[in-house]
């Protein structure tokens, strides 16, 4: 018995939960039913992924007889895929277990969970996939699927514009990636993965430099790597909220594994220079991503940036780790694929998390918008407490898990100088130090994505208003536990990760990294370390410090009590508090070479500036920097290059004919040939 | 800066010593007035009543009431009446109740 | 020693070293507050007899208030008292806080004794910086009240003394 069975069984179970989905969505009953068969697939899913990781690479399984493409399908689990398997399952059962409160059940739900389980199955696929054809099959019936998922309300115009933005980003990177695996199957002469991987060395270094490159830009395009990433905040907002869940956790990931991919297993060995490109676009997309998540007043547009920011980090730390691998810091490399890999199943986790909460939200209050929401603490306490797990995590906070995965990476790079090289070197610590900022950042914006939303005096009645009835807690509360496990079992993921890279890298880092007792070195004993499980439990004694302190000096009977002194304030008015936008103006105000904002501001005549006889109406836009500068001019050459085309189609047919006649003597001449 | 630091050692200290010391330029405060009661008669106390804008002085049958208290040391009462009113030169007026603060100031009699 | 010098010993005791002030305007013209302001520089100095200035009621120990108590500023000044820890004393400071200038309308309370309880009253329009000491001393203790013996009584008529208005 291998994982590739629990995967059979994984996608068995998803393959019965769309049909079910389609046929009995309509249900209250179906809509449970196909639910409990996702929740099935996804822990089989992510038993197979867990144990592959253990278990190695399985050999190439050829499944099914002769399909469309003239061959079987190729599958092989493998254990670099082994972590993203068990985050598809972990996020597959959370998922499950939100959607029955989430979904009300009606035709819309039933076509939405069919293509919400192809994906998840076409996920399986990419991640399983052994050859190539059997990749690309599973690519395209993943991106197929989610942009169906997307596009739940069809009807609506934001609707159509966020799937569609999704669906062609999607296609431009499926036409690169494509172009990538060809160039690597034709000069090596093998179609499998694990043939290519075998064979990559005899080709030469041009072409898997390109071969890479086209897979980076490629892949980039589903993992949100900027410029390539405006998909993201125009699909998310519109999605449902399990939908955008499952595109941040899980889709997006995809895009980095097929990265991983192609940097460790297909391409190498790489010269340096593939691996600054990767580190440098990492940083930049890190740093971008964080800081247009500060200009979002939408909860779901937020996070979509964020996910961007911390897809920048994971592909900063398999940039380093290609270059370490370059310059021979082989326990290096194997660190940071380690750490990369590691934040991947940390982000998946609480991302997903924060977004099926940010669907929560909306349903409880009507609302996206973080200024119309506040106090939501003690409306949607449950909720809160969650969300808050989700939010220490993403902000890197000890001790949960993002910590772990992000000190991991740090470490890594702050060994840039064994590299050799003093460009190197200096490239390395400057992607540290955007990271750095990178990190600052998300704190800030985090504390602002938490603060205003769930603390403070609600803004509007809907906040006051909003109550946790019916809301999912399930889902999103596995999801915490997962978050929690993953920081305090951290010694415990990390051995399974290294048995992992050793199959990837060749290097065994497990005495390397966790010298025996609960603590973690980042590869080389003089540098650093760090115990996340004996700082979780410190940090949980220290809380008690306080605590007896508080019991021991109580006050005893014959206390004044008297109110906090807020400054003599009258009444407090909800006003009065911060709003999401002034929180984050300092971040704007800096940075507004990025941001290049734009303020409109209409006044009710020019002869009354203040606005006594009228309201004055102020409008502050984030220029789109991407989409203007660069996709337009992109879009309007292609419609030229069409518009020098189109007498081609001119409808005559005496033309047609012509073309006709040309083919067939050119066919007839080659033929000759 | 060097200056301003020569300047000032030469200077010396300028700090007051007061309370432990009476204060010189004390005399020039202003204070509120002081009464002769041989020049106040029952129509001058109406008009230094009438006169102040505070209300400090009001006429209760033989005497003039002055609330200290109220007193802004604007000189409009001596102003009205200089034969009847100068200044008292009290600037440590501070009170532990309010009803210390009110004088009675008896009026010239009759017979004065 | 009788009840109330009890009091003014402990008091003494307690404040006469060392004493936190925290001024409240309560809507005056400011020109008090120019001279409370003016204790602090170097000609008058109320750090060398141990007064400080801190902001927050809760490190108060003296409420140093000025203006006549508008009605607006009501509930801000009664939080401001409830804020200070005991033992606290209050003083009114000018002729507006202690009746005078403005009375008692549906604007103002016209006195700061309407709403607090005062402990120490300093006439004056403003009050001087010496005066304002002499207050204070008084306040905790150190200084003994001279108000009581002035009789505002002038027999000399002979002589006039010189002052400055």
């Amino acid at each position: 018995m291998t994982p590739l069975d629990l995967f059979y069984i994984a996608a068995g179970a998803w393959a019965a939960a769309a049909v079910a989905g389609l046929v009995t969505g309509r249900t209250t009953g179906g809509l449970r039913a196909c639910c409990a068969l996702s929740a099935l697939g996804g822990a089989a899913a992510a038993g197979g992924g867990g144990w592959s990781l253990l278990y190695g690479d399985t050999s190439v399984v050829s499944a099914g007889a002769a399909t469309l493409t003239g061959g079987p399908l190729q599958l092989q689990a493998t254990s670099l895929a082994g972590v993203f398997a068990a985050l598809l399952g972990v996020v597959a059962v959370a998922i499950a277990c939100y959607a029955p409160r989430y979904h009300a059940p009606s035709a819309g739900t039933a076509l939405y969970l069919a293509a919400y389980n192809v994906a998840l199955l076409g996920c399986l696929a990419v991640l399983t996939a052994g050859g190539m054809v059997t990749f690309l099959i599973a690519w395209e019936t993943m991106s197929l699927a989610c942009y169906l998922l997307i596009l739940r309300h069809p009807r609506d115009l934001a609707v159509a514009r966020g799937a569609f933005w999704f669906l062609a980003l999607s296609e431009a990177g499926f036409l690169l990636v494509v172009a990538a695996f060809v160039i690597l199957s034709a000069t090596t002469g093998f179609t499998t993965l694990s043939g290519i991987a075998a064979h990559a060395a005899s080709v030469p270094g041009g072409w898997r430099a390109a071969a890479f490159l086209l897979a980076i830009v490629g892949f980039g395009f589903k993992a949100g790597l900027v410029p390539l990433h405006v998909w993201l905040p125009e699909a998310h907002p519109v999605a449902p909220a399990d939908g955008s869940a499952f595109l941040s956790g899980v889709v997006v990931k995809l895009g980095v594994y097929g990265i991983a991919l192609f940097a460790f297993r297909l391409a190498p060995p790489l010269g340096t220079w593939p691996g600054l490109v990767a580190m440098g676009a990492g940083a930049v997309t890190a740093a971008i991503g964080i800081l247009y998540a500060m200009a979002e007043r939408d909860i779901k547009r937020f996070l979509a940036y964020s996910t961007i920011e911390n897809t920048g980090i994971i592909v900063t730390a398999f940039g380093a780790a290609m270059i370490f691998r370059a310059s021979g810091q082989s326990a290096l490399w194997a660190l940071l694929l380690i750490a990369g890999i590691y934040h991947v199943a940390n982000h998946g986790c609480y991302k997903t998390l924060l977004f099926l909460e940010a669907g929560v939200t909306e349903h409880a209050t009507g609302t996206r918008d973080m200024d119309r929401l506040g106090g939501l603490v003690h409306r949607l306490p449950r909720s809160a407490v969650i969300a808050f797990a989700g939010t220490l995590g993403i902000a890197a906070l000890p001790p949960l898990n993002g910590f772990v995965s992000e000190w991991l990476i740090f470490q890594g790079l702050f060994q840039g100088f064994r590299t050799g090289s003093h460009l190197t070197g200096i490239l390395i610590v400057l992607a540290a130090g955007t990271l750095g900022l990178t990190g600052g950042l998300a704190i800030y914006a985090f504390v602002r994505g938490f603060g205003i939303p769930y603390l403070g005096m609600p803004r509007t009645r809907q906040a006051a208003e909003a109550t946790e009835q019916g809301q999912p807690v399930l889902g999103p509360g596995l999801l915490a536990v997962a978050c929690v496990a993953l920081a305090v079992g951290a010694p415990v993921m990390l051995a399974a990760l290294s048995r992992a890279a050793r199959t990837v890298t060749g290097v065994t880092l497990g005495p390397l990294l966790l010298p025996g007792n609960l603590t973690v070195i980042p590869a080389h004993t003089d540098f650093a370390a760090f115990s996340p499980t004996y700082l979780t439990v410190f940090l949980v004694c220290a809380l008690a410090v306080p605590l007896l302190i508080y019991l021991a000096g109580r006050p005893r009977a014959g206390t004044e009590r008297v109110p906090v002194w807020d400054g003599g304030i009258v009444a407090f008015r909800p006003r009065m508090q911060y709003s999401a936008m002034t929180f984050s103006a300092p971040t704007r105000v800096t940075f507004d070479a990025l941001y290049r904002p734009s303020v409109s501001v209409s006044r009710p005549s020019d002869d009354d500036p203040a606005g006594r006889s009228g309201p004055v109406h102020y409008a502050a836009q984030v220029t789109p920097v991407f989409q203007r500068y660069l996709y337009r001019p992109l879009v309007r050459g292609l419609e030229w290059l069409a518009d020098l085309v189109r007498p081609v189609q001119s409808g005559d047919v005496n033309l047609y004919l012509l073309y006709v006649f040309a083919v067939i003597l050119l066919a007839y001449l080659l033929g000759a040939v | 800066m060097t200056l301003w630091f020569v300047r000032g050692l030469r200077r010396g200290v300028v700090t007051t010593r007061y309370p432990a010391r009476p204060e010189e330029s004390a005399r020039y405060l202003p204070t509120p007035p002081a009464f002769r009661p041989r020049a106040l008669t029952a129509g001058t106390a109406d008009r230094l009543a009438a006169s102040c804008p505070s209300g400090a002085l009001r006429r209760a049958d033989d005497v003039l009431v002055f609330d200290v208290g109220r007193c802004t040391a604007c000189g409009r009462c001596a102003a009205e009446a200089p034969h009847a009113v100068t200044t008292s030169g009290a600037f440590e007026l501070a009170a532990t109740s309010r009803s210390v603060l009110v004088k009675t100031i008896p009026l010239r009699g009759e017979t004065g | 020693m009788s009840t109330e010098e009890e009091l003014r010993a402990a008091i003494a005791r307690q404040f006469g070293r060392s004493l936190h002030i925290r001024t409240l305007d309560t809507g005056s013209c400011a020109v008090c507050e120019q001279e409370i302001r003016l204790l602090a520089a170097p000609h008058y100095d109320l750090h060398r007899l141990g007064f400080f200035f801190t902001p927050a009621p809760r490190h108060a120990d003296l409420l140093l208030v000025t203006g006549p108590m508008i009605r607006a500023f009501e509930v801000a000044a009664r939080k401001t008292y409830d804020a200070m820890p005991g033992p606290k004393v209050v003083v009114a400071v000018g002729a507006c806080a202690l009746g005078g200038v403005y009375p008692a309308d549906p604007f103002t309370h016209g006195t700061v004794d309407a709403v607090l309880p005062v402990d120490v009253w300093i006439p004056g329009c403003p009050p001087s910086p010496l005066a304002l000491l002499h207050g204070l001393g008084v306040a905790v203790g150190r200084l003994a009240e001279k108000v009581r013996d002035i009789p505002f009584t002038a027999e000399d008529d002979t002589e006039r003394v010189r002052g400055a208005s």
